[in-house]
């Protein structure tokens, strides 16, 4: 899945400014103005010339009519195939969403270059696109493109709190992955300030990730042991991350019989090979330590 | 909000809505083809104009109407029960020209009470909104099945249960919608006891049960690990009690919530297998 993309590593494929310029929505073409001054037009123009002719005031009351009932017509016609559009719209990012979550990541990298390489229809769904672009930049280590965008959707879009606190933290992800160690600093501070009222396992994870990126692990450790409740009930399956880099810590004081257990529950609930891909620090355990045993139909 | 009046009243609403929409239709008929033998040649257009704008500004206070709707569901996934019954209360109230706006309103009231964990009257709302399925949107029919399996089931109404879970099977699903059904069919075959069937084609649900939040998840594969031991498929049932241990730390809770997994936990373990 990777390789179908560096592949294809052309510099137009999931190109950022490109599919940020392309995906802009074009403004609406104001129909019904347009057809109530036609239908405004017509009445006038057969209010001054019927006056005075009887065949002339026929023929603009038959026009008037015509032109009104088309209108009408022509206004449902419009309605409904920008109802159609949208829809579509609405189901083609819904189906990206679907692809992320199933880890079909090619086939959402695809959608993406199709979905966005033309005007998009309603500026919410490009949004959502823009959003789930920026965990397929992320899925394939293009982390720069990936901050692009998280920057431009900061700057640029009125996010409800909980969007802009997962982008935030996204964001400091790939910033952690680009070794941009201050810049992730300085917005994991920026993150703890606003985060006081709700206890963020997103944060926690995040929070663990920098200490064993810059080699803290007993913080990494207390974060987990205090975290590790609001992890499970906000990230579900993801607490698997939170597990290996527990194991990755305690790896790192060699405390070797700690670091097994960890590791083990880190496998039992994600894929190793997920769990190396999404942080490559952890890749030394594999060769160490020994992961959870799956079941055979299942095995990663 | 009292269900069988709201039903009562929303039935009335979308009867005067279709006596409204057929008066604003007479009015353009009679105008155009009517009014010249009746001597109104002159006002046609002010009757057209006025019939126009009234059906216009009636569309705008019906849209306005579904709009302040659509905010009850950010209400409910929030927790925010009695904002989201007000807001639901308002739209219901509301004079809407489509009758789709009444039939989305009561949606929102069914998805309110099931999350109230009022299953009665989410089964009864849900039933109004499948018998007008013709005038449903085909995701809100989908939802709607999904609502009343899973509040029959917890009426213990397995039968009825049984039918909707079977509509459902009928269409293509969303993957929301797959997981919901994930976790009433794992729950409606742990209660029939239908082990082979909850322990069938365990690798795709136990990937599908990791989308769910940690709660759901330890529940859906707790009851696949037992239907797992069930069928003597031993690495699957270790497997996926061990996963849904590590998802939970109420075990308690969870039996509270579904006795059946007591013999996940209790000493009868050893006893689980089926005899052959």
């Amino acid at each position: 899945m990777i390789h179908a993309v560096s592949d294809t590593n052309a510099q137009d494929f999931l190109s950022v400014p490109d599919l940020l310029e392309h995906s802009q929505p074009r403004p609406m073409v104001p129909w019904l103005w347009y057809l109530l001054g036609i239908i405004l037009l017509t009445s006038m123009v057969g209010a001054y010339w019927g006056s005075n002719n009887e065949l002339a005031s026929f023929v603009l009351n038959l026009l008037t009519f015509l032109v009104m009932v088309g209108s009408l017509a022509g206004l449902m016609l419009i309605y409904r195939r920008t109802a159609r559009l949208f829809r579509r719209e609405h189901q083609q990012v819904e189906a990206v969403g679907e692809l992320i979550q199933l880890r079909h990541w090619s086939q959402a990298a695809g959608l993406l270059q199709q979905l966005m390489s033309s005007p998009m229809r309603a500026a919410p769904m490009r949004i959502q696109a823009l959003i789930f672009l920026a965990s397929v930049q992320a899925r394939y280590h293009r982390f720069a493109q990936a901050i692009e965008i998280h920057e431009y959707l900061l700057e640029n879009v009125q996010l409800d709190p909980m969007t802009d606190h997962g982008i935030r933290l996204a964001r400091v992800i790939a910033l952690l992955h680009e070794d941009r160690l201050t810049d992730a600093d300085g917005a994991l501070a920026e993150l703890r300030r606003t985060d006081r009222q709700r206890e963020s396992g997103g944060l926690a994870l995040v929070e663990m990730y920098r200490d064993i990126k810059t080699g803290h692990p007993s913080e990494a450790i207390a974060i987990f042991q205090q975290r590790r409740s609001a992890i499970r009930q906000q990230l579900g399956h993801r607490l698997g991350d939170a597990f290996v880099l527990l194991a990755c810590a305690h790896d790192m004081m060699q405390q070797r019989e700690l670091a097994q257990h960890a590791y083990t529950q880190a496998t039992l609930l994600v894929p190793a090979v997920e769990l190396h891909r999404r942080y490559p620090e952890t890749a030394g355990l594999a060769g160490t330590y020994t992961a959870a045993d799956w079941p055979l139909e299942v095995s990663p | 909000m009292n269900t069988q009046t709201t039903i009562a009243r929303a039935r009335r609403d979308m009867f005067i809505t279709m006596l409204v929409k057929l008066l604003l239709l007479g009015g353009i008929i009679f105008t155009l083809f009517i009014a010249p033998s009746v001597g109104m040649e002159s006002n046609r257009m002010l009757l057209l104009v006025v019939i126009g704008v009234l059906w216009m500004v009636l569309s705008y206070q019906s849209i306005k109407g579904s709009r302040m709707a659509v905010v009850s569901s950010e209400l409910i996934a929030s927790g925010q029960y009695d904002e989201a019954e007000q807001v639901i209360d308002n739209s219901l109230r509301r004079f809407s020209l489509y009758k789709i706006a009444k039939l989305t309103s009561l949606h929102h009231l069914a998805v309110l009470r099931h999350a109230q964990k009022r299953y009665r009257d989410a089964a009864a709302l849900c039933r109004e909104l499948l018998d007008r399925r013709r005038s449903l949107a085909g995701e809100l029919s989908r939802q709607s099945w999904i609502i009343l399996a899973n509040s029959l089931l917890e009426l213990g109404d397995l039968k009825g249960a049984y039918e909707a879970l079977r509509h459902l099977h009928r269409g293509r699903l969303s993957l929301s919608d797959a997981l919901n059904l994930l976790q009433i069919e794992t729950d409606y075959e742990a209660q029939i006891q239908a082990w082979e069937h909850l322990s069938r084609d365990l690798s795709t649900k136990a990937q599908l049960a990791e989308l769910l939040p940690a709660d759901s998840s330890a529940r859906v594969q707790a009851l696949l690990a037992l239907g797992a031991f069930k069928t003597n498929k031993q690495p699957w049932g270790q497997f996926l009690r061990q996963r849904a241990e590590l998802l939970t730390d109420d075990i308690k809770g969870l039996i509270r919530h579904r006795p059946i997994l007591r013999a996940l936990w209790g000493d009868e373990m050893s006893d689980l297998s089926e005899p052959d």
